[in-house]
């Protein structure tokens, strides 16, 4: 018989804290749904799955509330855990994962509602984002089930899904996925959610999505800036420059707002800082408070082998002054890039603010084709400080700190709201822009 | 027919005192491309006409007062001029700055720029209009304060525009070296000693009078420009508020907060609470404040019209202090008395003084004074100790005069310090006194004196304190070795485009050369888009470089003195030096981004890439 201590390690439990608080953040649980779970071997080789407690609060996690069980066979740790822990345990025997989160990602959610007569086998959801389709490529299973919570059909519906798939959707309930790590699954989650931003935000915008669809299938490539890095699993304890207190503390607490304001979902997007031979680098610019990511120490100068954000982060620093720089992938404006005025026929190059502060600091921000050239991105970046790239982010630049350069996306994401919403009512936003913006 | 120009009236002057010649110069449109006006344009034509190795009190050296495109616009505080020079006190370029109205009303007499070279066999003042420029002789106001000379200036004009006047006080006639320009009567370009080169070329004043105009290329760019400036000026705390209601010596308190605020000669940051109230904007508005003013064309308005009632029930009136007379003459003279420091600083702008590197000087001399070093028969039999307000107005008067005590003060610190064997005790970079925001509190103020071209100057050093405490989005670590040398080369920058564009460095705390950008490109037709300006700025900043390194400028002359890397003040509850080798390290790093090589000079690859001629045309 093994025996097994109830209580998980410190860092454990902290990193179950710490994700459970940043979903609420991120707004995909309420207060008690949800489930998190690893697997593990504990110090003696022992088998392990930890899982939060059933009807546990995500927010607020006590030790007593992180449950111990085996990962192969049926033990105590079972009288208290998640009532979808069948399901976690089989998810979490497909090979190479380590973790599983089941969340309830209200934009994906609704985005993949329907109303046809049940049973139905719903249709596939098919990001247009460029994390969405990355990540969790170009379709994402949705499946209606009778009993969509805890199910035995869930158990067995799900891990099959999530054996090729990184996430998966039940219908009317929310989305499972898996990763190496904890942190892999929540990164998936809040990618698959804003995925669902992103189509929601298209939907009210009239944008055509289907033909989208289309045109990405047709040629993802074009479609598409260039594909974000992979997610990596390591490294994210790193930081390369601990002597620069101020800087670092400036790192922490931009990510987190980048995070918590929605300006990019978990552990996406980068930031940057100059230094006259090195730049500093945060490869995973959203960043929760308490989870934290790597943070680099990177040459200036150009390398072939960097990845193609990292290298434009460096080619801004070698054709400007510019001191920050930030690329994050805000849904809203994702959406809006692809905004046609009523009877035209070509997406709008400008987002004009209708907003008073907006119009005031920004007079247009510029939207640019996903394959726009350094030289042209920087050009504007000069001007306008802010340009949304078509499916390829929001890039922003600032003359001294990180503070400055969050400060564009942040303004911009309200911006857009404010348009979605006039929009959504009716208004004519012709008549709403400050006519000077039409010059340019 | 000639294409019309935009913005600028495309000539300038030169005038010649030693041959009594003026002449009319055409003005390309490609030195405006590519120095704007004001600070940048003043620079090039001043590099162009001048040998950096000659006295700055001869006749061979120049100065030139430029204004920019956007004045003779509404654009806000458009109204500045500047002027570039070498410097009798640091022996370096001079470059200074002044508000008031004059530059606007230069520009009106149909000239982009003046500048004067040669000396002048006796007394003159340069009248300008659109239809005339003469050399007046001005035996009669030789020895009137700049007030004085203003009254008589504007009094003999019997019908047209009102004239405005710009002239120098007794301070300048004699050579002191921290003399200043006045213009508007109590408007100062006062450091680096300009007044002592007017001097040099008995010229007493330039009075202006015009109604020329300019043309504006693209009326709805540069409304759209004027705009986002205006709105933003009413919504930054600093620019809608602050300053009109307390002035910047409403800083006074604030620079406390953060432990930057020098103490008797820069020895601590250490000050009674109640003494610091007793000098605060705040005292200020409650005591002898009439009303607030404002320059040419500003929203703003931080002039402090003041008046002193004595209790023999007479009273003066005038303008100021500013927060730099209130801290160099007060706190870092140990002195807490508002009338005295009120007063010693209308004694300064009659006479001609410039108040910072006066105050400056002065505590140099009570540190040398209580040391020793400095004996009480060599200070006129004055009680030169820290703290002592009463001596603050008689010694003003005597420096301008070079008599007793001040014959000392006019050579500035350095100069005293050095004659009394302790060169360590002058707080000055390049000879210029550090004004008063201590370097030990933020390494990227220290670097922006150690940078500065004209030496320890807040302004053309970068106005690091706007950043590092009420930036806003833009604040930034007060001690990152990493980011220092990148944030003074942007500070530096902005502060250029400003002095260029003719501008107020306090419109900077509502936004940064956006809004300018725009103004720029409507009213000249030229592409000034936000990557053109800081091509622009990287090329002054790099011009005045090269003069100072052809005049004898070092990496040596880069360092603070060595009190700010051994004597500690606590900031934030930490003890707090610039250490010689975070100095040397931040000082290479900014060489490295203003693409100069080890020693300081623009390498030759930096100057074809900004296009700077080297040499004299
Ligand atoms: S803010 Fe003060 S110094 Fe600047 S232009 Fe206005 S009144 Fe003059």
């Amino acid at each position: 018989m093994i025996h097994r201590s109830w209580t998980v390690r410190e860092d454990i439990l902290e990193l179950f804290r710490s994700i459970g608080r940043a979903s609420m953040t991120y707004d995909i649980q309420d207060s008690h749904s949800g489930n998190m779970a690893i697997r593990l071997l504990d110090a003696s080789g022992g088998d392990q799955i930890i899982i939060t407690a059933t009807g546990s609060q995500k927010g607020d996690l006590d030790p007593s509330q992180i449950c111990v069980l085996s990962a192969t066979e049926t033990d105590y740790g079972y009288y208290k855990a998640s009532s979808e822990t069948d399901i976690h345990q089989r998810i979490l025997s497909i090979e190479g994962v380590r973790a599983s989160i089941h969340a309830h990602t209200k934009d994906l959610t609704i985005a993949t509602l329907d109303d046809a007569d049940k049973p139905n086998r719903p249709p596939d959801f098919v990001p247009i984002d460029p994390l969405g389709f990355h990540h969790l490529g170009d379709h994402v299973h949705v499946d209606w089930i009778a009993v969509p919570s805890g199910s035995p059909e869930m158990a067995d519906l799900i891990p099959k899904r999530l054996a090729d798939h990184p996430a998966t959707v039940i219908q009317a309930h929310g989305t499972f996925a898996r990763g190496r790590t904890l942190k892999e699954a929540f990164f998936l989650q809040c990618v698959a959610n804003n995925a669902g931003a992103v189509i929601r935000a298209a939907k009210t915008l009239d944008v055509n999505v289907e033909e989208l669809r289309r045109r990405m299938k047709a040629d993802a490539g074009a479609f598409f800036a260039y594909p974000p890095v992979p997610y990596a699993v390591e490294g994210d304890e790193f930081s390369e420059f601990p002597e620069e207190s101020e800087i670092l503390k400036e790192f922490h607490k931009t990510g987190a707002r980048v995070f918590e304001s929605w300006l990019s979902p978990f552990h996406t997007g980068s930031m940057s800082v100059r230094g006259v031979s090195d730049l500093l680098y945060a490869p995973k610019a959203s960043m929760p408070r308490d989870v934290g990511g790597p943070l680099l120490k990177v040459p200036l100068r150009p390398d072939s082998s960097d990845p193609p954000e990292l290298a434009l982060h460096k080619t801004i620093y070698a054709e400007t002054d510019f001191q920050t720089v930030m690329h994050c992938y805000l849904p809203e404006a994702e959406a809006y890039a692809h905004f046609r005025y009523p009877g035209e026929d070509a997406p709008a190059d400008r987002i004009v603010p209708i907003d008073a502060e907006g119009s005031f600091l920004y007079l247009v921000i510029p939207v640019v084709p996903p394959k726009t050239d350094a030289e042209t991105l920087i050009r504007l970046l000069h001007d306008y400080k802010l340009v949304v790239v078509r499916g390829g982010g929001v890039w922003s630049v600032g003359s001294q700190s990180l503070s400055e350069v969050l400060h564009h996306p942040s303004s911009l994401r309200e911006i857009c709201l404010y348009r979605i919403g006039a929009f959504e009512q009716g208004l004519d936003l012709r008549k709403m822009e400050p006519k000077k913006a039409k010059k340019w | 027919m000639p294409e019309p120009l935009y913005g600028f009236h495309g000539r300038y002057l030169e005038i010649d005192l030693t041959r009594g010649e003026s002449r009319v110069r055409p003005l390309a449109a490609g030195l405006i491309a590519d120095y704007l006006g004001g600070r940048g344009l003043a620079t090039r034509l001043f590099y162009d006409a001048v040998d950096p190795l000659v006295d700055p009190l001869g006749p061979e050296n120049v100065f030139v007062i430029a204004a920019s495109p956007l004045i003779g616009t509404n654009a806000p505080t458009a109204g500045r001029g500047h002027m570039v020079f070498k410097s009798p006190l640091t022996g370096v370029i001079g470059t200074s700055n002044s508000g008031g109205t004059w530059g606007a009303a230069f520009k009106a007499t149909g000239y982009d720029a003046v500048l004067v070279k040669g000396r002048a066999p006796s007394p003159v003042f340069i009248d300008i209009t659109p239809e005339r420029t003469e050399i007046v002789p001005a035996d009669r106001l030789w020895g009137l304060d700049a007030h004085q000379t203003t009254d008589a200036l504007t009094a003999d004009v019997e019908s047209g525009v009102r004239p405005k006047v710009l002239c120098i006080g007794p301070a300048g006639e004699n050579l002191v070296r921290i003399a200043a320009v006045v213009n508007d009567r109590n408007r100062v370009y006062g450091r680096c000693g300009p007044g002592a080169v007017w001097g040099s070329k008995n010229l007493k004043a330039i009075r202006v009078a015009g109604k020329a105009k300019i043309q504006v290329h693209d009326k709805e760019r540069y409304q759209s420009g004027y705009d986002q400036a205006l709105y933003l000026m009413k919504q930054a705390p600093v620019t809608k508020r602050l300053l009109r209601e307390l002035g910047t010596s409403g800083l006074v308190e604030l620079i406390n907060v953060i432990n930057m605020l020098p103490h008797r000669n820069f020895q601590d940051s250490l000050h009674v609470e109640e003494n610091l109230e007793a000098i605060s904007g705040e005292r200020l508005a409650k005591t002898l404040l009439e009303r607030a003013g404002g320059c040419f064309l500003c929203p703003i308005g931080c002039q402090r019209h003041t008046r002193i009632e004595s209790e023999d029930g007479t009273s003066e009136k005038g303008e100021g202090p500013e927060y730099e007379t209130v801290v160099m003459m007060g706190a870092v003279c140990d002195i807490y008395d508002l009338e005295a420091i009120t007063r010693a600083n209308y004694r300064c702008n009659e006479l001609g003084l410039d108040t910072m590197s006066f105050g400056g000087t002065v505590a140099c001399a009570m540190e040398l004074f209580e040391s020793g070093r400095l004996r009480p028969e060599e200070a006129g039999g004055l009680d030169l100790r820290f703290g002592n307000a009463a001596l603050l107005e008689p010694l003003a008067r005597e420096t301008a005069v070079r008599r007793g005590a001040g014959a000392l003060i006019a050579e500035g610190s350095f100069r005293l310090a050095e004659r009394c064997g302790r060169p360590d005790l002058s707080m000055s970079v390049k000879r210029l006194e550090i004004p008063g925001y201590d370097p030990r509190a933020s390494f990227t103020q220290a670097l922006g004196y150690m940078t500065s071209p004209s030496g320890a100057c807040h302004l053309r050093g970068g106005y690091a304190v706007s950043l590092a405490f009420f930036g806003g989005t833009k604040e930034i670590p007060r001690f990152s070795l990493l980011q220092s040398p990148l944030s003074v080369r942007a500070m530096q920058n902005k502060g250029i485009l400003q002095d260029s564009l003719g501008v107020c460095r306090f419109t900077g705390f509502a936004f940064d050369v956006g809004p300018w950008a725009r103004m720029m490109t409507g009213v000249t037709g030229l592409d000034f888009s936000e990557a053109r300006l800081e091509e622009i700025a990287n090329r002054i900043a790099t011009l005045e470089r090269l003069f100072n390194v052809e005049a004898g400028v070092s990496v040596e002359d880069d360092l603070l003195p060595p009190r700010f890397s051994e004597i500690p003040i606590v900031v934030a509850g930490e003890e707090r030096v610039v250490s010689r080798d975070a100095q040397e390290r931040m000082r290479r790093d900014y060489y490295i981004v203003r693409g100069w090589d080890a020693d300081g000079r623009p390498t030759e690859s930096t100057l074809r890439e900004l296009g700077i001629r080297r040499g004299r045309s």
